[in-house]
């Protein structure tokens, strides 16, 4: 594809929109393409502003749920209907707050960290460690990664997540230590086995009450003599742990890659010169850095939206409050699609590009879509039906249509609803090309 | 950790049993009718590889029972003599396994032993990877099952996984498998469902993705049309037993695939090991002699091989936790009514570990595929794995 400066303008405001933003609201990439690219640029990054739209969403209300009662009883059925209740509570507020809030890097942000460090509560059982553990991300999620990481290492659901608190000086089990260095902090085959084995010494002593998520520590469990982690040898903690392992360069290098990896291409790299932007770990700088960066203006990097960044996209554009739908439809068409918050498969996060683009996956999306474009605010097609095409088009955010979606959107301008679902499960709107 | 966020689980969980499909049997007509405009040859060889996501612990597996230091390295998850199945004076199955130990009987289990590769990553992803793209090689971005897909002649049956997202495994350079869904085939429905099929049309303006999302369009389609009628009936039993019972009956219709892809997670048994992977273990061995039964019943039943493999085993010494750390070599199992039944390879010694407490590799996993794909998919072995000639044939 040829880029004209205008084409070329659409793709990188579009990127950026739906990279960043989870997608335009209605309005903004009509209005953000006569602004111009640095008013993109500049939108794109807003954040820590007064938010009507996450004000509107309450938070969740989850109580210490106690231990899991003995099964068979009373106490047994109304414990898991709390649990049941609390994780779909959780679940819908955060995709409220994706697709309301004004200023949407932050939640995107922690989205992103939420896949990073990720956690599911398919074993953590209770929702209260989650919305803990998805506050911290939310409060670190553009400020400093050293501080990201001394406090995610404490975390109680990280900690249930990942064993660590069946780690014992006598006989430690490796689990956080090697995902912490391997998937959170440095990346694989930037350590040694040596490493792990003294890292995981430096993680025991942390036990965790899972109904509330608070961790504590007992210095009597813990190994207190000097180790040697990654060439430097001294006392460690978790927290002393987390910090000696960030401040490393390939820590910088890593958390570029995997930023680029998720906000840009999944087969291309960044440039060298990225990395110097993460030198001092301030994420909100790296994430500039990107947001400024030539990436969005190179065809190569194109990326496929996941089922969430998709279907939050569509409740952005049609106006949906996703905790107006039926919440069981929603969590089951998302866990269909493979990719439900707070449940991701495992501690490596959620698959990337073509793993999305099943025929199932479309099956699902069809599902979503049909419920959409019922619900939801279809004006920005009340226009005369010659313009209907382009005017789908700049509503979504997609940069232009091909000559196969132009027709069959054209085929449907008698009916918004038939138009928007088509826009919405093409391959324009799906992949962020 | 590979906890795996099962559809049972989510059901009870939501309380959305309601999605349930209802179910219908299928006639023998209905069955013969749909595959008959395009089925599978008569003989024609077809592999099901099944995954078990996290690294199943091979020792507790196929246990070295007679071997005392399996006792003394890990003695708070070792199993007792009631808890095995000796299949010789060395080795043993653990007892969740029976039927997997009755095919053994009848020479119909193939049990590859110290599988892995050179310098074994104890990274689940790493790991997986390169069991999945059978390359030891980072760039390497395709699968193994993909490369044999780009050379085939286009069809979107060749291969298909059941579930919603491709595994590595399946994605070639220029093909990839089709999926299907545990819960069928349902198409778009309404007045707007005429247009959606041309959402599959490829267009020259297309990105690689965009082109892959149309295609995915079309696949569906095509996969409706001769998969849906065969997919009404809604399976029933464990999750891995809902992908087997679709896969049998699909491959009992003749429908024309070669390579059928289902999984397992969970298998990463850093505590409490026992119970969970004996649990698991007999999910598979459930699964696997449901299986077994329903296509020796059919006119395949001397067509299917079965792979069953993890990205690696686990450590010798188990932890105090009552479970064990990421390891690196264990059994691999082929089961099929031609195959070869018994012992392939070496079993690793216990006493002899590499520096960080593992096992030796003993037999490299692209010898275990090249045989497959000698005798099951009849392709050079050097034409999916580049440089690679060796094969290990159970048949």
């Amino acid at each position: 594809m040829r880029l004209t400066a205008t084409y070329e303008q659409r793709v990188a405001t579009a990127r950026l929109l739906h990279r960043f933003n989870f997608g335009p609201r209605p309005g903004q990439y009509a209005d953000l393409l006569k602004r111009g690219l640095d008013a993109t640029q500049t939108t794109v990054l807003e954040h820590g502003l007064a938010d009507p739209g996450l004000d509107s969403v309450a938070a969740p209300n989850l109580p210490d749920l106690g231990q899991i009662p003995t099964s068979g009883t009373a106490a047994a059925t109304a414990f898991w209907d709390a649990i049941s209740q609390g994780n779909t509570e959780l679940v819908m507020w955060w995709l409220d707050r994706m697709v309301v809030s004004h200023y949407p890097l932050a939640e995107r942000m922690t989205w992103f960290w939420h896949g990073h460090w990720a956690t599911a509560v398919s074993k953590v059982t209770y929702p209260l460690p989650m919305l803990k553990q998805n506050n911290t991300l939310r409060r670190y999620a553009l400020a400093n990664f050293k501080d990201m990481a001394r406090v995610m290492v404490v975390d109680g659901a990280l900690n249930y997540w990942l064993d660590n608190e069946e780690n014992y000086i006598s006989s430690p089990n490796e689990n956080l230590a090697r995902e912490l260095m391997e998937l959170m902090t440095l990346g694989v085959n930037k350590f040694t086995q040596d490493d792990v084995t003294a890292a995981a010494r430096a993680l025991t002593g942390y036990s965790v009450n899972l109904p509330t998520g608070a961790v504590a520590f007992d210095a009597q469990q813990h190994y207190a003599d000097p180790l040697r982690v990654l060439g430097t040898r001294a006392t460690l903690d978790a927290q002393s742990l987390a910090l000696l392992i960030v401040s490393k360069d390939q820590n910088a290098k890593f958390i570029t890659d995997r930023m680029w990896f998720r906000f840009v291409s999944g087969t291309t790299s960044p440039p060298p010169t990225l990395v110097s932007s993460f030198e001092h770990r301030n994420i909100f700088s790296l994430a500039s850095a990107l947001v400024h960066s030539s990436a969005w203006t190179d065809p190569a990097n194109s990326l496929v939206k996941s089922p969430v960044e998709w279907f939050v996209g569509a409740c952005r554009a049609l106006r949906v409050r996703p905790s107006t739908l039926k919440a069981n439809d929603i969590q089951w068409q998302l866990t269909q699609m493979g990719q439900l918050p707070f449940n991701p498969p495992n501690v490596g996060g959620w698959p990337y590009g073509q793993a999305w683009l099943s025929g199932v996956a479309f099956q699902y999306r069809f599902e979503v879509a049909s419920q959409l474009v019922t619900s939801g605010d279809l004006s920005p097609l009340s226009v005369p039906k010659s313009k209907m095409v382009q005017a789908c088009a700049d509503w979504l955010g997609v940069p232009e249509w091909s000559r196969r979606t132009a027709s069959a959107l054209a085929a449907a301008t008698a009916d918004p609803a038939e138009m928007a679902t088509v826009a919405l499960l093409s391959p324009e709107y799906v992949v962020s090309a | 950790m590979n906890c795996e966020f099962d559809r049972r689980r989510f059901l009870q969980w939501t309380g959305a049993g309601a999605f349930a499909a209802v179910s219908a049997q299928l006639s023998l007509e209905t069955l013969t009718s749909v595959a008959s405009a395009t089925p599978l040859p008569a003989s024609t060889p077809i592999l099901v590889v099944v995954t078990l996501y996290g690294g199943n612990d091979g020792l507790n597996t196929v246990v070295p029972y007679s071997d005392p230091t399996y006792q003394s390295i890990r003695s708070n998850i070792a199993l007792s003599s009631s808890q095995l199945l000796p299949i010789s004076d060395s080795l043993a199955f653990n007892s969740s396994m029976p039927q997997i130990n009755t095919l053994y009987g009848q020479n119909k289990v193939a049990i590859v032993q110290g599988v892995s590769y050179p310098n074994p990553s104890l990274s689940h992803f790493s790991s997986m990877a390169i069991w999945q793209s059978a390359s030891l090689s980072a760039d390497t971005t395709s699968g193994w099952i993909g490369r044999w897909l780009d050379i085939q002649p286009h069809s979107p049956f060749n291969a298909i996984g059941i579930g919603s997202t491709l595994p590595p495994m399946m994605v070639g350079e220029k093909s990839v498998a089709s999926m299907v869904d545990v819960g069928g085939i349902q198409l778009p429905w309404g007045s707007v469902a005429t247009l959606l099929p041309r959402l599959g049309l490829s267009s020259s303006s297309d990105v690689p993705l965009e082109a892959a999302a149309a295609t995915s369009v079309t696949d569906l389609y095509s996969t409706a049309k001769l998969l849906g009628p065969l997919l009404t009936k809604s399976p029933t039993g464990s999750f891995l037993n809902e992908q087997l019972s679709i896969v049998a009956t699909l491959i009992n219709a003749n429908v024309p695939t070669r390579v059928w892809e289902v999984n397992l997670s969970s298998f990463d048994t850093h505590v409490g090991e026992q119970a969970d992977q004996n649990a698991l273990l007999a999910e598979v061995d459930a699964a696997v002699g449901a299986f077994m039964t329903s296509i020796s019943a059919g006119s395949r039943s001397n067509d299917v091989t079965v792979m069953i493999y993890s990205e690696f085993g686990r450590r010798v010494m188990s932890n105090a936790g009552l479970g064990t750390d990421h390891g690196t070599a264990a059994p691999v199992f082929l089961i099929g009514n031609t195959v070869k039944g018994g012992l392939y390879g070496e079993q690793p010694p216990l006493e002899s570990l590499d520096v960080n407490g593992n096992l030796q590799v003993t037999t490299d996993f692209r010898d275990v595929y090249g045989g497959l794909l000698h005798d099951v998919l009849a392709t050079p072995v050097g034409d999916v794995i580049p440089s690679w000639s060796t094969a290990l044939s159970v048949h």
